[in-house]
């Protein structure tokens, strides 16, 4: 991808009615390797499934190029798809009124793929997704993680070169996801290019290879997981549990010396406390003083993770 | 090639069996054309006028032209309510080969409707077609479906792109049934629309459809023929156009995947 710009064109009001552009993205510029497992990393509205939508050429770009697998999305579009497979989040995008079995064999013929092949490949995929057995049933009685699969199904039956993910895990309970997870490592390592695009960070960090930060339509970051914490690598992190934070409270400690962001989470019965620091040490000897009087439970300091080099360099904008 | 046509069959079969679930279907090849029948043949029989074709046929007609015409597009409305329409936009098979598996499924039943609109004509309104060339007669419904057909590959991308073409077509699909003469002579209109008329590829098919049902003598069936085929071209030539239109704007708007 060079300098892959979309502008939507879109109207405000009823009655008088004005144009309004949207920037969805502005000027990407990325380069994914054959057999590598690439993410893209973002808020909603980040510009993430933009990006994917114009690679398997559901777009067009308002301007800049991209290429998949060599060819031009833009003006090589059948090849394109023939070489390409992918999946987007949620459990729409299937026909529910169908079986499992048949949505598949739909979308062989319409991927042109010969019917001895995919008579072996059909019952293939089922087994390997974990969906033999209940092929036949119609795909309203799926549960979500199914009809995940299924949609995965769907997107390798052309056996791509190049597999699109976007935010396949949405929505899933944790162990559905985490099969699908290992799933898509799997594929990944089997030789397939996979370019996945999540909001979840810990998901990032244990399946890819590369990921990239996408922040208002543009890469704030790109690297190995490893290599986005070192972007960040000063930053640690304190964690504690308060029965009650006032925001005088919370001021008081955004206001100690390295201390870049405070974050706080509703637990049922206590408020967690997330503050990034350049100095964990010296935050937590200053605790007690800047929160007088406040009972503070479960005090620890612990590494960066990838969410939080993303909540850095992302902060609370889309 | 091969792989192609086996695309627009499984469309087709897809089509079918989709539909064979909905209770739209049997709304728009059924129940609607019945009406639409009972009215018609009521009306002439009790008034004696000798345009009975009219009534047997026409409520067929109608179901016939509801299903050809709208059942292709609404389909695609269904893809877009249901998120697969992307997936079939994104697909190495052509959209228009999907249609076309779309809008034979539709054709088929909407043949259909000329079961219980003739069933109804013959056993509760005694009304039969003595003077019927079945010659004539299945080239002229050959010809009408062919012209169906291609007006609905035509409109059908229309779907895609715009969701107001859901709407606008849906209310134009009953102004066709006077301006092409499903239910009366074309003759009954007002002479400045009768010219709208000739312009739509139906309009002669469905003259020589009653022709053919009915002795007429100053019928010339070739021409009627020719007219329905020649248009149906035209509208075909600028399909092509449309598609590619089509295909360029839903890419760049993304309308796709809006619900």
């Amino acid at each position: 991808m060079t300098g892959l710009r979309k502008v939507y064109t879109s109207t405000r009001g009823t009655f008088r009615r004005t144009k309004v552009q949207n920037i969805a993205l502005d000027g990407i510029d990325l380069a994914i390797a054959p057999g590598e497992l690439f993410g893209l990393l973002g808020a909603n509205g980040a510009g993430k499934t933009t990006t994917v939508k114009i690679l398997t050429t559901l777009l067009l770009p308002t301007s800049g190029s991209a290429r998949v697998l060599g060819r031009d999305v833009v003006t090589e579009t059948g090849a394109v798809r023939r070489q390409i497979g992918f999946v987007f989040g949620g459990e729409r995008g299937l026909y529910w009124r169908l079986s499992g079995l048949d949505n598949l064999r739909y979308f062989a013929d319409l991927y042109l793929i010969p019917p001895q092949v995919s008579k072996q490949r059909i019952p293939e995929l089922l087994a390997k997704l974990g969906l033999a057995g209940r092929e036949h049933d119609k795909v309203e009685g799926y549960s979500r993680g199914m009809k995940q699969r299924l949609h995965l199904a769907r997107g390798l039956l052309n056996d791509p070169d190049v597999l699109f993910l976007d935010e396949p895990t949405i929505g899933l309970d944790p162990v559905g996801a985490r099969d699908l997870r290992l799933l898509i490592r799997g594929l990944a390592d089997a030789g397939k290019t996979i370019f996945l695009t999540t909001h979840y960070m810990f998901e990032a960090d244990a399946i890819c290879d590369r990921v990239a930060v996408i922040k208002k339509g543009q890469i704030v970051a790109q690297g190995t997981p490893g290599s986005i914490k070192q972007l960040v690598g000063e930053i640690g992190v304190v964690e504690f549990e308060v029965d009650a934070i006032t925001p005088e409270g919370l001021d008081r400690l955004r206001a100690l010396p390295g201390v870049s962001s405070v974050a706080t989470a509703d637990l049922e019965l206590a408020v967690r406390v997330t503050v990034h620091c350049a100095h964990p040490p010296d935050v937590m000897t200053r605790l007690g003083l800047v929160l007088d009087g406040v009972s503070l439970h479960r005090v620890s300091a612990r590494e960066a993770t990838l969410e939080d080099a993303y909540v850095e360099l992302v902060g609370d904008s889309t | 090639m091969r792989a192609l046509v086996r695309a627009a069959w499984r469309a087709f079969e897809v089509s079918l069996r989709l539909r064979v679930v909905s209770p739209w279907t049997y709304l728009n090849w059924l129940l609607f054309p019945v009406i639409f029948a009972a009215i018609g043949l009521f009306m002439l029989t009790s008034s004696g006028i000798d345009r009975v074709a009219y009534g047997v046929l026409g409520g067929g007609i109608i179901g016939f032209w509801s299903v050809a015409y709208l059942d292709g597009g609404n389909s695609i409305q269904d893809e877009r309510w249901q998120g697969t329409l992307e997936q079939i936009f994104a697909v190495p098979t052509p959209l228009f080969v999907i249609v076309i598996g779309k809008i034979l499924s539709s054709l088929l039943l909407g043949l259909m409707s000329f079961i219980p609109t003739v069933a109804l004509a013959y056993f509760g309104f005694h009304a039969a077609l003595p003077g019927l060339d079945p010659v004539r007669f299945a080239v002229s419904l050959g010809v009408l479906t062919l012209s169906f057909f291609v007006i609905a590959v035509a409109l059908t991308p229309l779907f895609a792109v715009w969701r107001w073409a859901f709407t606008v077509l849906n209310g134009l699909e009953m102004a066709v049934y006077g301006l092409c003469g499903f239910m009366f002579p074309i003759s009954q209109l007002p002479s400045w629309l009768q010219p709208i008329s000739y312009l739509l590829s139906p309009t002669w098919a469905t003259r020589a459809l009653y022709a053919s049902a009915n002795p007429t003598p100053s019928a010339n069936f070739v021409s009627w023929w020719l007219a329905a085929l020649g248009l149906s071209a035209i509208y075909l030539g600028l399909s092509f156009l449309l598609y590619r239109f089509v295909d360029a704007r839903a890419r760049v708007t993304g309308q796709l995947a809006l619900a």
